[in-house]
């Protein structure tokens, strides 16, 4: 392999096509590529992230359905960054604040119980799928981008064609090569964008579910304790 | 932006710089063996260097008839233009012909006579020319006959060239072909049909296509190198303009006077051997081509190649090309 960058457009390589191009081409290209950096961050960082969580997650539970004393493990946990614990702490807060009076209105107790956390549970999972949009933006709108530039490149390289009076193909292909490298970024910034985001969502509906369990178990818990007040 | 986040778009940086880079080293270049470099390669075909290979035959056949034409006395100086013909049949041809003019001459009264006398005249004519060189020899031969003759061969030129060459320059005597063939039939005409037999008729046309000048393949390949070698001087000291060029051939078309020198700006008839590479020079070596040509311009050329039949240098097309 030459160790020397090739400039030559026949190489494929993406340094001479971005070059050679025009500059509605090379801000295309550039789009593309940031969009392309941003998704793969965005992946990383979202993977990283949900394999953390979920890991954490399955251990809060079971310490939590093990724990004798919800009060007790509520004060143990120190780190509240984990959907889970800030549902818990959500129910927790607002079962005390109902529970503060001499009389207690079971009904209205419960309601809110289940309000404030079935919104807990939303807004972890809007939290975590914050970023998720930008990969179904760059999904859906980076191919198009890319045919934009090839088609703007084509059309250019036909120009060329009338204005040299020549067809021949030397004169022809560089510019749809390059053309159609902006089309190939493109795509190479959405197919991952697009599975990324299939994944992902599927990933946070069942992080959502299980969320959503836990809240009602939480939710039938101190339901249960309600009727013990006296 | 959480740490995870930045870990992913440093991660992602990294990984795009390190695609593209390798892809740019070329690490998926399609290997590019077939480099479809069109190397000019100089093909001179025969047919461009000579319209027809044809040295002019010389026939014998034309003795026989002429004896019985005519009989008059001034047929003397006609001899005298025999002799430069190497051939024994020219000799008998002049003979011929002479009659008639002599009879054109010292009859001025006869006004039918003339015709025939004019075109005898120049037959004998074209006899020289086959034979460039002997040409010193016959002019005084060749003068007594065109001094006397004038006036008569105006009349004759005139109807002469309608029939017949446009092209002759110099001499009158240069449209010989169309000039030989007509006494001969003008002759047949009148004397052959008496009573002569039919032999001496059959060799006449068969000898009439034969009597031309012209140029064959191995002299004007001479001339394409005489003119290679005269206007180098010059092309050596034409800048090659940059790469590449050396690789075009640029066919220019000459016209040239007798001396030599150009007449016209050399024109370009086509290019060969441009291509990308070398497109932007193109225009600048026949630039280069046509001043070589004005810097040695008096080109020395054998000069009885100047025109022929089938062409000459006076028209020539010359493939130039830089070193």
């Amino acid at each position: 392999m030459n160790p020397i960058l090739q400039t030559d457009a026949a190489t494929l390589s993406p340094i001479a096509l971005f070059m050679e191009a025009d500059w509605v081409v090379k801000a295309v290209m550039l789009g593309l590529l940031l969009a392309s950096i941003w998704t793969w961050a965005i992946i990383i960082g979202f993977w990283l992230k949900l394999g953390r969580t979920r890991q954490r997650t399955e251990a809060f539970e079971r310490d939590f359905w093990k724990a004798e004393d919800i009060d007790a493990f509520y004060k143990s946990q120190t780190h509240t960054d984990l959907p889970s614990a800030r549902v818990l702490n959500a129910g927790v807060t607002e079962w005390r604040r109902s529970t503060q009076g001499q009389k207690i209105d079971r009904e209205g107790t419960r309601e809110r119980l289940a309000t404030v956390m079935g919104s807990a549970v939303a807004r972890e999972i809007d939290q975590l799928s914050d970023r998720l949009n930008v990969l179904a933006t760059v999904g859906s709108v980076a191919p198009f981008v890319g045919l934009f530039g090839t088609v703007w490149g084509i059309m250019r390289s036909f120009t060329a064609i009338a204005s040299q009076q020549n067809t021949s193909l030397s004169v022809v292909a560089p510019g749809i090569a390059e053309a159609l490298f902006a089309t190939a970024i493109g795509l190479f910034a959405a197919i991952p964008a697009v599975i990324a985001y299939n994944r992902f969502s599927h990933a946070i509906n069942r992080i959502e579910a299980r969320l959503n369990r836990f809240a009602d178990g939480f939710h039938a818990t101190l339901s249960r304790q309600l009727d013990g007040e006296r | 932006m959480e740490r995870g986040e930045k870990i992913g778009l440093g991660l992602a940086v990294a990984g795009h710089v390190l695609l593209f880079g390798v892809l740019s080293v070329g690490f998926l270049a399609t290997p590019n063996p077939i480099k479809l470099k069109q190397n000019p390669v100089e093909v001179s075909l025969v047919k461009d260097v000579a319209l027809e290979a044809a040295a002019p035959q010389q026939t014998e056949a034309p003795s026989q008839a002429v004896a019985p034409d005519v009989g008059e006395p001034e047929e003397a100086p006609p001899p005298a233009e025999a002799p430069p013909q190497p051939v024994p049949a020219p000799v008998p041809e002049p003979a011929p012909q002479p009659e008639p003019k002599p009879v054109a001459k010292p009859a001025p009264p006869k006004p039918a006579p003339p015709k025939p006398a004019p075109k005898p005249a120049p037959a004998p004519k074209p006899v020289p020319k086959p034979q460039p060189k002997p040409k010193p020899a016959p002019p005084a031969a060749e003068k007594a006959l065109a001094k006397p003759a004038p006036t008569k061969q105006q009349s004759a030129a005139a109807s002469s060239k309608s029939s017949a060459a446009p092209a002759a320059s110099k001499g009158k005597g240069k449209t010989e072909t169309a000039k030989g063939e007509k006494p001969r039939g003008s002759r047949l005409g009148s004397d052959f049909l008496k009573g002569l037999t039919a032999e001496k008729s059959d060799a006449k046309p068969n000898d009439a296509p034969p009597s031309a000048a012209r140029v064959d393949g191995k002299a004007l390949a001479a001339i394409q190198q005489a003119i290679a070698r005269q206007i180098q001087p010059c092309a050596d000291r034409q800048v090659d303009p940059g790469p590449g060029a050396n690789q075009i051939v640029t066919t220019l078309n000459l016209r040239l006077n007798r001396d030599g020198t150009l007449s016209a700006t050399p024109t370009v008839v086509r290019q060969n051997g441009v291509d990308d590479d070398n497109r932007r020079y193109a225009r600048r070596v026949v630039d280069l081509g046509i001043a070589a040509f004005k810097g040695c311009s008096p080109l020395k050329l054998p000069a009885e190649y100047y025109s022929t039949a089938n062409g000459g240098w006076s028209n020539i097309n010359y493939n130039w090309k830089l070193r």
